[in-house]
């Protein structure tokens, strides 16, 4: 045996246990969902194939905007608006704190911790902050004689008509992920200290302020990252299950207008027992996402710089 | 470099580590069976959500059922918190599922229907469920039969009542309501709001997952077994959904969900109306016991004990009396339990059927839990501690209705009961300008569809 070859089977040998982990694990469950989205299957009986029904109703639900449809609109209104938001704020911490020079780290740590704070006391927690009656962001807007939105509770879509800021529980899941934005922030943070000061410095000669600078210097060098974040964050938010079922107690209320496609796909596939329906929308939803993500990377010559580069 | 010494003296520990662990693992099962079953006698597996005080009363009548048997040694395994169902269904698609299971979730039919259960044939013999029939109460009997066959056994029931504050009751001037006109009238009296117009008390709030309680006692029902038809539509349960929304009308969608979470906010989700939230509230007999430790705590500090009473579901002209929606814990046996019949000896214990009424009797005294049987609800035990528990009484004369019916017991219940509960949230928390009428109509083919896929 040639030392190419025995060094090629000793790094198989050391992988193996992970490759065994990822074809049993991974590539089998993704590969028989895609056969079971054809079936109806409950695990308990063998499944039966069906064609393409589950797909046929998926479809007739997002016609009519019940069941998937309106899962599928909530998750995307719920990424709409999570997503961005993060990426906003996560940028302006970083931008912020970049510039100070006084307690950078005590005041990095601060935005950190709460990203090492378990899902489920996170929600718990925000489930105390905007309760419409008692919570601390109701009392706040109260003394600012400001409406108070239901938050959780509201069957409502603020930032959609006939709703306008009448916030309701999915705007609350969406404050609730800026929770979350430590750790936008500390990968922001590494990727300022990465411009070089160089480009500040010629910006500045060429007589741009602060805020020309951050549009023409920080915004362009950061746009990787910013990339990367906004694919990240996609995901997650599309994925967004823990805090749905805690807030909502597993229900998706208030009637419905929490229920994201995680939520509706958890219920269908073990309370329903149909786990051909749940197949066939897992990969809906998979399709969507490569969609989005393709496109997004489609986007990128237009907006992202690789060093200069587009 | 690592010399050849300390690279074989690395390869021997190695070799004891793993020599070492896998004796471990090989011996490690025995060990613990040794010490938790007796020689001689067969394990019985039983999981179950009980935590707290009701575990403690599980884990005596366990004692109790092992110290009485030379066959059988039953093993509990506390599984508190949600998703008993999914750990069962896991378990049983996984091949390796307990030999008893007590659970409060829908899904006998469904699992039923997949052969995922035993049914009681296979245990029990024709005398003996001819004998059971009789026995349980039929709201008990509903609980676990499908398709004329019983998939395990009802062994407490958890029945709803209007519970009210006699005190506040007394102070607007009204008696206890027994119709739903005198509800209405607790509900428009009973409300309170603050100097800024938020409601700080309500007479009473109809909640949206009550629907399958006010549509039975509005004399409506939800399914027709015979054509295995949803009747959604049935005139007096969209009668029951538009006395609901008339709340909404009534006080506004808002003020209502932002009301109702503050209920679900209340430190340890404690009961509404000990907290003088409401007048009256619809809840379940486990309240009692809250009642009685708050009582017992303004006692303890020198206060007057308020006073609370328990009424069946006040109806209309047309509806029905004592009725309701009833859930309740049930024991099932899973296919493929490996000790399905010590189950059933177990299952008989706790119930008291076949003879064991008064131990029975002696479990729901502890638990505070409502019999499956007149039989062990008539035992002078029984009788004694509801002679000292009136409230809990009322809920245990309700029990024994025949017009306590649970969600239809079919393929696909948790599903029709999400989907009825989500319509009803929907009809109360938004200005719709349909009828609730017009609501169910819609909603009745898309659900019919699905449970005629879920029957299939």
């Amino acid at each position: 045996m040639s030392s190419t070859r025995r060094s090629m089977m000793t790094g198989m040998a050391f992988v193996s246990p992970w490759l065994v982990g990822f074809a049993t694990l991974v590539v089998y469950p993704f590969l028989a969902s895609l056969y079971w989205s054809f079936c109806r299957y409950d695990l308990l009986s063998p499944p039966e194939w069906i064609g393409t029904d589950n797909y046929q109703r998926l479809a007739r639900e997002l016609a009519t905007g019940e069941g998937f449809g309106r899962a599928l609109w909530n998750t995307a209104y719920f990424a709409a608006l999570s997503v961005p938001l993060s990426i906003a704020l996560g940028v302006g911490l970083a931008t912020l704190l970049s510039n100070c020079s006084r307690g950078r780290s005590v005041y990095r740590t601060i935005f950190f911790i709460p990203s090492v704070v378990p899902v489920v006391a996170a929600s718990i927690l925000w489930m105390w902050l905007l309760d419409p009656n008692e919570g601390l962001a109701n009392r706040v807007l109260g003394l600012l004689r400001l409406p108070q939105p239901l938050w959780f509770r509201g069957p409502s879509e603020g930032l959609a008509p006939p709703d306008w800021f009448d916030f309701g529980s999915k705007d609350a899941l969406a404050l609730m992920s800026i929770w979350g934005v430590g750790n936008f922030m500390i990968i922001y943070m590494a990727a300022i200290g990465d411009i070089p000061r160089s480009l500040y410095e010629a910006a500045q000669l060429d007589g741009a302020g602060p805020l020309r600078r951050f549009r023409h210097v920080t915004l362009p060098m950061l746009s990787p990252v910013i990339f990367f974040n906004f694919v990240m964050g996609l995901i997650q938010s599309v994925q967004a299950f823990t805090q749905v079922y805690i807030v909502s107690e597993g229900t998706g209320e208030p009637a419905g207008y929490s229920l994201l496609v995680s939520l509706h796909l958890f219920l269908s596939a073990f309370q329903d027992l149909d786990m051909g329906y749940a197949s066939a929308m897992a990969w809906i939803l998979f399709v969507v996402l490569a969609i989005a993500t393709a496109l997004l990377f489609r986007s990128t010559r237009h907006w992202v710089h690789y060093a200069g580069r587009r | 470099m690592i010399s050849a010494k300390w690279r074989r003296r690395g390869r021997d520990a190695g070799l004891i580590v793993l020599g070492l662990t896998l004796l471990a693992l090989a011996f490690a099962p025995s060990f613990q069976r040794a010490d938790v079953v007796p020689q001689g006698r067969e394990e019985v597996l039983f999981w179950h959500f009980w935590g707290g005080e009701d575990r403690q009363v599980v884990e005596q009548v366990v004692q109790r059922f092992n110290a009485s048997q030379s066959r059988y040694v039953v093993r509990p395994v506390a599984m508190p918190g949600n998703n008993l169902d999914l750990k069962l269904f896991l378990a049983v698609t996984g091949g390796d599922p307990p030999d008893l299971i007590n659970l409060d979730d829908p899904i006998v039919a469904d699992w039923a229907h997949r052969g995922a259960l035993m049914s009681l044939d296979e245990l029990a013999s024709a005398e003996e469920l001819a004998e059971l029939d009789r026995w349980l109460t039929p709201a008990a009997r509903r609980l676990t039969h499908y398709d004329g066959r019983y998939y395990g056994m009802c062994n407490g029931l958890d029945v709803r009542a209007l519970y009210y504050d006699v005190t506040a009751l007394e102070s607007l001037g009204l008696e206890p309501p027994r119709t739903i006109e005198q509800l209405d009238e607790l509900a428009v009296r009973g409300f309170q709001a603050d100097e800024r117009g938020r409601p700080i008390r309500f007479g009473y709030l109809p909640d949206p997952r009550r629907l399958w309680n006010w549509g039975i006692v509005f004399g409506g029902d939800f399914y027709d077994e015979s054509s295995h038809t949803l009747t959604l539509t049935d005139p007096k349960v969209a009668e029951a959904l538009a006395w609901m929304t008339s709340y909404r009308d009534r006080f506004g969608a808002r003020a209502i969900a932002a009301y109702r979470q503050g209920d679900q906010s209340l430190p340890g989700k404690s009961f509404p109306l000990l907290s003088g939230r409401y007048v009256a509230v619809m809840d379940g007999q486990w309240r009692v016991r809250d009642i009685a430790a708050f009582q017992a705590e303004q006692r303890r500090q020198g206060q007057k004990a308020t006073e609370f009473g328990v009424l069946p579901l006040p109806r209309p002209p047309q509806g029905f009396d004592e009725a309701g929606a009833v859930n309740g814990n049930v024991f099932l046996v899973p296919r493929g339990a490996r000790q399905s019949h010590g189950a059933w000896e177990f299952m008989k214990y706790w119930t008291g059927f076949g003879g064991h009424e008064q131990q029975a009797a002696r479990t729901c005294v502890e638990g505070g839990w409502i019999p499956v049987s007149r039989q062990v609800s008539d035992t002078r035990l029984f009788q004694e501690y509801l002679s000292e528990q009136p409230l809990f009484a009322v809920f245990v004369e309700l029990s024994q209705s025949d017009r306590q019916r649970p969600v239809p017991v079919i393929p696909g219940a948790p599903y029709l009961k999400r989907e009825v509960e989500q319509l009803a949230a929907d009809a109360m928390y938004q200005p719709y300008d349909e009828s609730a009428m017009q609501l169910l109509e819609l909603a009745q083919p898309r659900i019919q569809r699905q449970l005629e896929q879920a029957r299939q």
